[in-house]
């Protein structure tokens, strides 16, 4: 029990920490609450779903590979794409990027909903099962937890050295100081926003497998990323990361312990208790570091 | 200084040239042509669809109308208007289905109960901020959905399928639409009225600047609160009349969606202006009528028309459309 609930935690955990990074630099680089976040791990989900199935017929582990690919290059260029057309022009005005954004998250639910309204689930192709400490696991968790902690490693490097990253810390600090020093702004945002739509498709590939695909997905996602962000605090990336295992150890605590259909309550529970008590979460701040 | 007695002397005996005058003027014009349009459109058709379709927009109008006071003219962006539709709706029902209250003392009680939630609310959010005060709100929002469908509290809160079978207001669909309009109109003229008043360019002070507010001396904390108690009450009036309309309700009425809905309309209508609202609550109702015979697609054609309004029409329809209308006025007017 325990060592399913160590195991099974870590898997949730890495998809939030996905997740939240994501929607955390988002809103710290252009202060834009993406109510479409949920959008991109639906869509991603979808993406996949179509090809994989439409490709089932081929030999070996081609539909699921191709698939993944297909997935992330497609929903990187989506996330390009919703900023060029919607983030950007609504910049000034923040409630029409919210209702923008939002408006986007209701149509990619109906676009779904007209291709494939009934739940579905894809079946992994790293469905070996090893014996950890007594325990069944599949490959795939394993894939997922590591990858997913390999890439957050990465993403973190990128963040503190590569040129972009410093950008984007330079201009979630302050976007005025950020333009003077030379930075496009407007190109870092949409990149950050390409960045973000990546690490929801990442996401998306990586749990679908386990979970499954449905229209309604969108809105659970959205939900539960904005509560591991403002428990971790808005604009921190660490605190995004600390959130997301809390956050992902709360939940399957809940499934494993207490009863599995509140679990979906828990992020909503823990939001609503954070911004009543401490609303700027455990390591908030307006940066992003 | 002329005593109250006298002021008030003045503005009663000038209303009718205030009045004239009013009605000259574009924008009063445009305002009896719509109320007039309002009041007549029962003697175009008595058919039960179409006025229905009007008595839901006009129902939306109001929720949407209390939303844009709290947020376009407070700044408080609140994610979970729907709770106010909610109580306030459940209440009403409760009262008229098991206490055979009378509908128009249901309504009050529900109107009160949101009073007291927008006190509640008002006060909890005191310390939140943009987004996270959108946030706490949705979330408060679904909780409440959560709460009234769970079934140990079945009970009280009727669960899953809610309340239902609630005797009709009138058996003349016609009745039910001048009632509504009657509360409409009223609602319309006290928030308008509001936002001309002192306390109007209060509330818009704190949306601009809290600190500065509270640095010229204004009690923002009991402002505040006064603009979510407003605001909660026609929201509550607003849930009381869906319900009574609707002869029915459940915990989806606490949904984000209908939260959205009263976001949506006042953002098209154009925030900041009251009357905006009732446009965008039109335009909205009107908009999912059309589409909703095409089935499936249907939502998805309206989506794709709401993000393109939102994109194109940042600051609501209202205005811009208004900008025309007045070309066309002042052309028909020969000047």
């Amino acid at each position: 029990m325990i060592v399913e609930f160590l195991i099974y935690g870590l898997v949730q955990s890495s998809i939030y920490g996905l997740l939240a990074i994501g929607y955390s630099l988002v809103y710290g680089v252009g202060r834009i609450l993406n109510l479409a976040h949920g959008a991109f791990y639906l869509l991603s989900a979808y993406i996949f779903y179509f090809t994989w199935s439409s490709l089932i017929t081929v030999p070996g582990d081609f539909g699921f590979l191709f698939g993944m690919f297909i997935t992330l290059i497609l929903i990187v260029i989506i996330g390009m794409l919703l900023y060029l057309l919607l983030i950007k022009p609504l910049q000034d005005n923040e409630v029409g990027v919210m209702i923008g954004t939002f408006a986007v998250g209701f149509f990619a639910e109906q676009l779904v909903s007209v291709y494939e309204p009934r739940t579905q689930s894809i079946s992994s192709i790293w469905n070996e099962n090893f014996n950890i400490l007594g325990v069944q696991v599949q490959l795939h968790q394993i894939i997922v937890i590591v990858a997913s902690l390999l890439i957050i490693f990465i993403l973190m490097t990128f963040i503190n050295k590569a040129r972009l990253g410093k950008s984007i810390r330079a201009v979630s600090q302050d976007r005025e100081a950020a333009s003077l020093m030379g930075i496009n702004v407007n190109r870092v945002v949409m990149y950050t926003v390409m960045i973000s739509a990546f690490l929801a498709g990442l996401a998306a590939v990586f749990y679908v497998p386990l979970d499954r695909v449905a229209p309604y997905l969108g809105w659970v996602v959205l939900t539960d990323s904005i509560a591991i962000v403002i428990l971790g605090g808005m604009g921190s990336l660490k605190g995004s990361l600390i959130g997301a295992f809390i956050l992902g150890y709360v939940r399957i605590y809940t499934v494993f312990f207490i009863h599995p259909l509140i679990s979906t309550l828990m992020p909503i529970i823990v939001l609503i208790i954070i911004l009543l008590l401490r609303p700027r979460g455990l390591f908030g701040k307006k940066e992003i570091d | 200084m002329p005593n109250k007695t006298q002021r008030f002397r003045e503005k009663v005996l000038g209303f009718p040239n205030y009045f004239k005058h009013w009605i000259r003027d574009f924008k009063g014009g445009l305002t009896i042509l719509s109320i007039l349009g309002l009041l007549s459109f029962p003697l175009v058709t008595t058919n039960s669809y179409f006025l229905g379709l009007f008595i839901l927009a006009m129902i939306y109008s109001i929720f949407a109308a209390s939303w844009d006071l709290l947020a376009g003219f407070t700044g408080k962006v609140s994610f979970g208007h729907a709770i106010f539709l909610g109580i306030s709706g459940y209440i009403t029902a409760e009262l008229l289905k098991y206490y055979n209250f009378h509908w128009l003392s249901a309504l009050f009680f529900g109107v009160l109960a949101s009073v007291l939630i927008g006190l509640g609310l008002g006060y909890m959010t005191l310390r939140l901020k943009g987004p996270y005060l959108a946030l706490g709100t949705l979330v408060i929002g679904i909780i409440c959905q959560k709460v009234f469908a769970l079934n140990p509290l079945k009970p009280i809160l009727h669960g899953d399928e809610g309340i239902s079978g609630l005797p009709a207001l009138s058996s003349s669909t016609v009745v039910i639409y001048y009632v509504v309009l009657i509360f409409m109109i009223i609602t319309f003229i006290v928030l308008i009225r509001i936002t001309k008043l002192n306390i109007g360019t209060l509330f818009k002070s704190i949306r601009d600047d809290e600190i500065g507010s509270e640095a010229a001396g204004i009690n923002i904390t009991k402002y505040k609160i006064i603009a979510f108690m407003i605001s909660g009450s026609f929201a509550g009036l607003a849930g009381g009349l869906f319900t009574m309309f609707n002869r029915s309700i459940s915990p989806l009425i606490f949904q984000p969606l209908y939260s959205f809905y009263a976001i949506i309309m006042a953002a098209l209508g154009g925030l900041a202006t009251i009357s905006g609202s009732a446009l965008g609550a039109f335009l909205f109702v009107f908009l999912t009528a059309i589409f909703v015979d095409f089935a499936e697609i249907s939502l998805l054609i309206f989506s794709i028309i709401l993000i393109i309004i939102i994109r194109f029409t940042s600051g609501g329809v209202l205005k811009p459309a208004l900008e025309r209308l007045k070309d066309l006025w002042d052309i028909l007017l020969g000047r």
